[in-house]
């Protein structure tokens, strides 16, 4: 009886961080555990197909990578001794993981871990790959890929987040409860920058990174899981499905960049729509009302119009509002200004973006020179609008940006017949 | 041993790329599709070789910043570069075999799609990385 390859590989990758969490909890050494692991689910990856799984595949993981663990802590103790005699190890006295007076279940392990990739000693890059790495099981090649850079780079970078986690003595626990709201934040920001890194459309190279979008949804489904009650846990997992039903509209066959006003609708996944749509419902009333609940919402909102002009922009533009309020984001100001000029005309919307034109934050960049641009068109100043779109393509650094630009401009100078 | 694979272009060239004309006509949505579809696969082989370390496309000259160092003290300059004048626009770094191996690859983007009068003048540098090499070992 054999096992088909692709079972294993899907029964690897959930079982991967609930085994490191189990080992590092019992243990500690938060960096040999994750080599131990690895080999733990090598062996496993070329006896399971072969073999037949055993009674208990995640019980087998964790003893095999435990014996691991206790090769690799007696060569390293070695090593140790000959460089410097006087250090001892022991594998109880700091190894052995806190657990704060309660016992940790198997997805509370895999949230654990999550909690301590996403620590504040470390930058949000080394956060990013450590997260990917320890929490997501990919390889470093796999997160190079992902994130555009060298196998090198990132190998350097989980090892030196790896050091600090070491170094700073970080215990294996949930962060006490009046750290956990602060660092749940933190650990919310990475899954988002992993999922936005997962949709950014890369200059000129046009590489297609959705499997960054997917890790990011596994994620926070994970961390949902642990936590169903937590309003901007659900947000954001809403937010992403939201989003990500869009993604086959969002590129022409020519791998042109496709505005939402223009996207073909029925390329929208409906599955994820639908669900994004109940979890953030769910949430809404629940509260408290943070950030990524109010972007799902507006997701939310513009998913269930058939086109963009029976969206319900008055209620987005409210949403967008409550946001500002939130926060002080210019990025969020010029789309709360579009939604203005949806409901109450270009003016209105002008009148906004005017506030941002003495913030040196936005008042250079491509986004407010575009909206600018197009708030001008409607409203009818096709000459003012054109100098804008030009300011625009000036500042934008992305090929495929600049090429949506330049069309608008050759658009607005065919139809005035005016030309530079 | 890894090599460092180079294309340049200038100014003018960047902003027929993005449907600006100026000496030359602009590229089409065709021919930068073309481009794209090319870039895609062409980097989708050398990941899939294994011999792709990086690869990065670089913004137009004219978002260029220039640091001068006159008498210890820095100068800023915007967009040093003249139109016409050809920078570096791209590269690749390929960890691979041999000199021959990395110029094979460069070789192949010979075959890169785009506007007859870029293409007929394109070309690509080749130039080995200097890496410490243990002393020992071949």
């Amino acid at each position: 009886l054999t096992v088909p390859t692709a079972e294993v590989e899907g029964l690897l990758r959930s079982l991967a961080p609930q085994v490191l969490g189990a080992v590092v909890r019992r243990y500690g050494h938060f960096d040999l555990a994750e080599d131990a692991t690895q080999e733990a689910l090598l062996a496993a990856s070329v006896r399971w197909p072969q073999d037949d799984l055993p009674d208990n595949p995640k019980a087998w993981l964790i003893a095999v990578a435990s014996r691991r663990l206790t090769d690799l802590l007696r060569s390293e103790q070695a090593r140790r001794r000959r460089e410097e005699a006087t250090i001892e190890w022991s594998l109880t006295e700091r190894g052995t993981a806190q657990v704060d007076g309660r016992s940790l279940g198997d997805t509370d392990d895999t949230l654990v871990l999550l909690f301590m990739c996403c620590h504040p000693s470390l930058s949000a890059a080394s956060q990013i790959a450590l997260t990917l790495r320890a929490v997501g099981g990919l390889s470093a090649a796999e997160i190079a890929r992902g994130l555009l850079g060298s196998e090198q780079t990132v190998t350097r970078r989980i090892t030196r987040a790896k050091q600090s986690i070491r170094a700073s003595g970080v215990p294996f626990a949930l962060p006490a409860p009046e750290a956990l709201a602060g660092r749940l934040q933190a650990v919310l920001r990475v899954l988002y920058l992993i999922f936005n890194e997962g949709y950014a459309a890369t200059a000129g190279t046009m590489l297609v990174r959705a499997e960054l979008a997917d890790e990011a949804i596994r994620l926070v489904r994970a961390l949902h899981a642990g936590l169903p009650d937590d309003s901007e846990v659900s947000g954001l997992l809403a937010l992403m499905l939201l989003v990500h039903a869009r993604h086959r509209a969002r590129t022409a066959p020519d791998g042109s960049l496709v505005p939402m006003a223009e996207q073909d609708r029925s390329l929208w996944d409906r599955g994820l729509i639908d669900e994004g749509t109940a979890l953030i419902t769910d949430a809404l009333p629940r509260g408290p009302t943070g950030p990524y609940q109010l972007q799902a919402a507006i997701a939310a909102v513009h998913d269930e119009a058939a086109n963009a002009e029976v969206t319900d922009w008055p209620q987005i533009a409210a949403l967008y509002g409550v946001l500002l309020r939130l926060g002080d984001n210019p990025v969020v100001g010029l789309n709360h200004a579009v939604a203005v000029s949806m409901v109450a005309g270009p003016r209105a919307g002008l009148e906004l973006v005017q506030h941002l034109e003495s913030d040196p934050r936005i008042n250079a960049d491509r986004r407010f020179h575009a909206v600018r641009a197009h708030l001008l068109e409607m409203d009818g100043d096709d000459a003012a609008a054109l100098d804008a779109y030009r300011s625009a393509a000036r500042a934008a650094t992305n090929v495929q940006q600049q090429r949506y630009l330049n069309q608008q401009i050759n658009r607005l100078q065919s139809r005035s017949g005016t030309r530079r | 041993v890894k090599y460092m694979i180079l294309t340049v272009a200038s100014q003018q060239q960047y902003q027929q790329m993005v449907g600006q004309p100026s000496s030359d006509p602009a590229w089409t949505q065709e021919d930068w599709a073309a481009l794209g579809a090319f870039m895609q696969a062409f980097n989708q082989e050398l990941l899939d070789s294994g011999e792709l370390v990086e690869t990065r496309g670089l913004s137009a000259p004219v978002h260029a910043r220039r640091v001068q160092f006159k008498e210890g003290a820095p100068v800023v300059t915007d967009g040093p570069y003249a139109e016409a004048e050809e920078v570096l626009a791209g590269y690749w770094v390929v960890d691979c075999q041999s000199f021959d191996r990395a110029t094979e690859i460069a070789s192949r983007l010979a075959g890169c799609p785009g506007p007859e009068h870029v293409r007929v003048r394109a070309y690509a540098d080749v130039r080995p990385i200097d890496e410490h090499q243990p002393d020992f070992e071949g």
